[in-house]
């Protein structure tokens, strides 16, 4: 067992002494923060755009589009800064095309300075208005459906005071929502909240976590293997410890080191929800620890880390190059992408009879289960996915202990044939 | 004291090939054994066996008194035919994980590491990537790798391919250090001079099979000796002398002739000589050649060969 444990230190801190672990433990927070804090970065670089109306409807409706443009958005700041049209005024929606294009297009400036971002020309058009909206960005569509989305109240409303409606009664009525109650006899007290939701995106995260684990762990240890069978290392360590305490301290040591980093990543994620959401932290730990969550997630991380790293290990005994070895594993990414699917359906739909089914395929059940957390499956169903997943981790690995052995004193290129004879015969090297 | 290695009737089958065949013999606890063959001779084979690394197809292996070698093997010491060792790790922290896992503990192990590389002249390199290292000092790495828990058993897979006559030299000085500790070495080769040097026992194999067990004297004695006669004579005129078989003539310096005959079993080379003389011949010189190992391989294969 020590022998285990030394392989399993040395394989730790292989990785742990790379720039790559270092670069790849800072880089997810790094990115995640960048990505939450990009939106902010943009709108507080970018300033207000600069709008002008100009109005041939008849229906004053300038004054509408700029009580609407001037309410804050979602950076808390207005959407644009409305204008007199520069030249105006104009004889009609062709003369002030005309005469605002070179201000669009920057040929011109504004009376006090700065460039003329989008003008709506407004015109009537039968019964309605006709809009004429110009723009600088044409990817950002936000202002154009502000302006329109004005003009369209502001038409409703005079239709409705035509037809005699009083403007009290019409801000009444514009008023009126029903109160939206979520029940359901799964919340704790009845009324759903979002500590009912948490279940369902935790086991959503966690199925999410650990498919990332498996193919980044699993990666690991190809490679590592790969390494250590090409350079012949591999048999040295056959000469001073056996198959599975080679194997065993390879998948623990890479599991150490996707732990550790899980860890870090973990514990950044908590700080930051424990500072700036209290309460969400609060009911997660809650959750997790009063509905045994934690304990659900640990069997099926475990035994879907055991799963897919065995298989890994064993394949890379058979590979001389990493080449060899993606050849091979081309098929088993098709596989492990079905999962991916289907968890992100178990969000809201964890109880699906087509989730539940999945769940029973031994290579899809720790992803699956985990998805399905919010669900509750029943415990029966909990033993018996677990038992399965084990039972075939315990089939693999009676079947890749000698085959591993097999696989790491052959030489040359991957031999199928010798590789199918090997885990059919569970060795005979 | 038990036998190093002892191997009774042990057949190794690869499906319909056979690359060890009915293999018996004894390499002595405390001594050096040369394992030679060409290459293909069923020599890795044997030795994986030895090492409990695969299984014989039938027969016994019997390591350091034990039938199951994975319960010696931290006795047991072993460089592999291809080397490598993890290139980011340092010599000593390479040395001392070998070492740790045949069970010295973890100081012992870096101490002893540390010691020898300084024994063996790799003391500047000793921190620093294995990937930094030449080809030679990274080899005499892996072989002080397979050393540091110092074992009872060594087995060395070729371990004189791919050094330099100065590297080769200090290998044969290693194995017989190792050997006048008390352990007992075999390794494999199909480079005669490294055994006919070291060896006190050889075992010959050629497809398969034992052609040859016993000291590297016996071993040449299975060749023929050599005589090799200059002057200035008729090589024809040799041909009826006593006790010479195969004849074949060159030019020798200055004119003369050299002819080189082999010497029958038995027969002595001194009667060989008078007889020459006797006959009237102008001999000039006249060499009695003893056989090397190398002789004896040719002869020995050869007649070992299916």
């Amino acid at each position: 067992m020590s022998r285990l444990f030394k392989i399993a230190f040395r394989e730790y801190l292989a990785y742990v002494r790379t720039p790559g672990f270092w670069l790849s433990i800072l880089l997810l927070p790094l990115g995640v923060t960048a990505y939450g804090l990009a939106p902010i970065l943009m709108a507080r670089s970018t300033p207000t755009a600069v709008l002008a109306v100009v109005d041939f409807s008849g229906r004053g409706l300038t004054g509408d589009v700029a009580r609407a443009v001037a309410a804050p958005g979602p950076e808390d700041r207005p959407l644009a800064r409305l204008v007199p049209a520069p030249g105006a005024p104009f004889a009609n929606s062709a003369e002030a095309t005309a005469r605002l294009k070179p201000y669009l297009s920057g040929v011109r400036t504004l009376p006090g300075g700065g460039r003329l971002e989008a003008a709506a020309i407004l015109r009537a058009a039968g019964a309605t208005v006709a809009i004429d909206f110009w723009s600088r960005n044409v990817a950002d569509r936000s202002l154009e459906r502000t302006v329109s989305e004005a003009v369209t109240q502001s038409l409703r409303r005079e239709r409705l005071r035509a037809a005699g409606i009083d403007a009290g009664v019409l801000a009444s009525i514009d008023a009126l929502s029903p109160h939206v109650a979520d029940f359901s006899p799964k919340a704790e007290r009845g009324v759903v909240a979002l500590k009912d939701r948490l279940p369902g995106i935790a086991g959503f995260a966690m199925g999410m976590l650990l498919w990332m684990v498996v193919l980044t762990g699993a990666g690991m240890l190809l490679n590592s293997v790969i390494e250590e069978k090409s350079s012949r290392i591999l048999e040295v360590l056959l000469s001073s410890a056996s198959v599975p305490e080679i194997m065993g301290g390879k998948i623990l040591g890479v599991a150490a080191v996707t732990g550790t980093v899980l860890l870090f990543w973990l514990s950044i994620a908590g700080a930051v929800l424990a500072i700036r959401f209290p309460d969400i932290a609060g009911d997660l730990a809650a959750i997790l620890l009063a509905k045994g969550l934690w304990a659900y997630f640990a069997l099926y991380f475990l035994g879907g880390y055991l799963m897919f790293a065995t298989l890994y290990v064993t394949i890379g005994a058979f590979c001389e190059t990493t080449r060899e070895a993606q050849t091979l594993l081309g098929p088993m990414m098709i596989l492990m992408s079905i999962p991916m699917i289907f968890m992100s359906q178990a969000l809201t739909r964890p109880d699906a009879p087509l989730l539940a089914a999945l769940s029973w395929f031994p290579p899809f059940t720790p992803f699956m289960m985990a998805a399905r957390a919010a669900s509750e499956p029943p415990l029966w169903q909990v033993a018996a996915t677990a038992s399965l997943m084990f039972a075939l981790t315990a089939l693999e690995l009676w079947v890749a202990i000698p085959a591993f052995k097999s696989g790491a004193l052959a030489t040359g290129r991957f031999d199928l044939h010798h590789f199918l004879r090997s885990l059919a015969r569970r060795g005979g090297a | 004291m038990a036998a190093a290695l002892v191997l009774e009737g042990v057949t190794k089958r690869y499906g319909a090939f056979t690359a060890v065949d009915d293999l018996t013999f004894t390499a002595g606890a405390g001594r050096i054994m040369g394992f030679l063959g060409p290459n293909g001779a069923g020599k890795t084979s044997t030795l994986r066996m030895a090492l409990g690394l695969i299984a014989p197809t039938s027969g016994r292996v019997e390591v350091l008194g034990c039938d199951d070698a994975a319960k010696v093997r931290s006795r047991i010491g072993f460089l592999p035919e291809e080397r490598g060792l993890y290139r980011r790790m340092t010599p000593v922290a390479a040395i001392a994980f070998l070492a740790g896992l045949k069970g010295v503990p973890r100081r012992e192990a870096h101490r002893r590491a540390r010691a020898l590389l300084e024994a063996h002249g790799l003391a500047d390199a000793a921190q620093r990537q294995i990937r930094s290292l030449s080809k030679g000092m990274a080899q005499k790495v892996q072989l002080l790798s397979a050393l540091a828990h110092e074992p009872d058993l060594v087995i060395l897979d070729e371990p004189f391919s791919g050094l330099d006559p100065v590297n080769q030299q200090s290998l044969e000085t290693l194995i017989r250090d190792l050997a006048r500790r008390g352990a007992s070495v075999i390794f494999s080769t199909h480079v005669m001079q490294h055994a006919e040097r070291v060896c006190d026992q050889v075992v010959l194999l050629a497809a398969g099979r034992k052609v040859f067990d016993g000291t590297v004297e016996a071993a040449r004695a299975a060749a023929p000796r050599a005589l090799v006669v200059e002057g200035d004579f008729d090589p024809a005129s040799l041909a009826d002398l006593p006790g010479l078989g195969d004849l074949a003539s060159e030019a020798g310096e200055a004119g003369a002739v050299r002819v080189t005959a082999t010497l029958l079993p038995g027969a002595p080379a001194q009667a060989m000589l008078a007889a020459a003389f006797a006959k009237g011949l102008a001999i000039s010189r006249f060499e009695l050649r003893e056989p090397r190992l190398h002789d004896a391989f040719i002869v020995l294969t050869a007649r070992g060969a299916p």
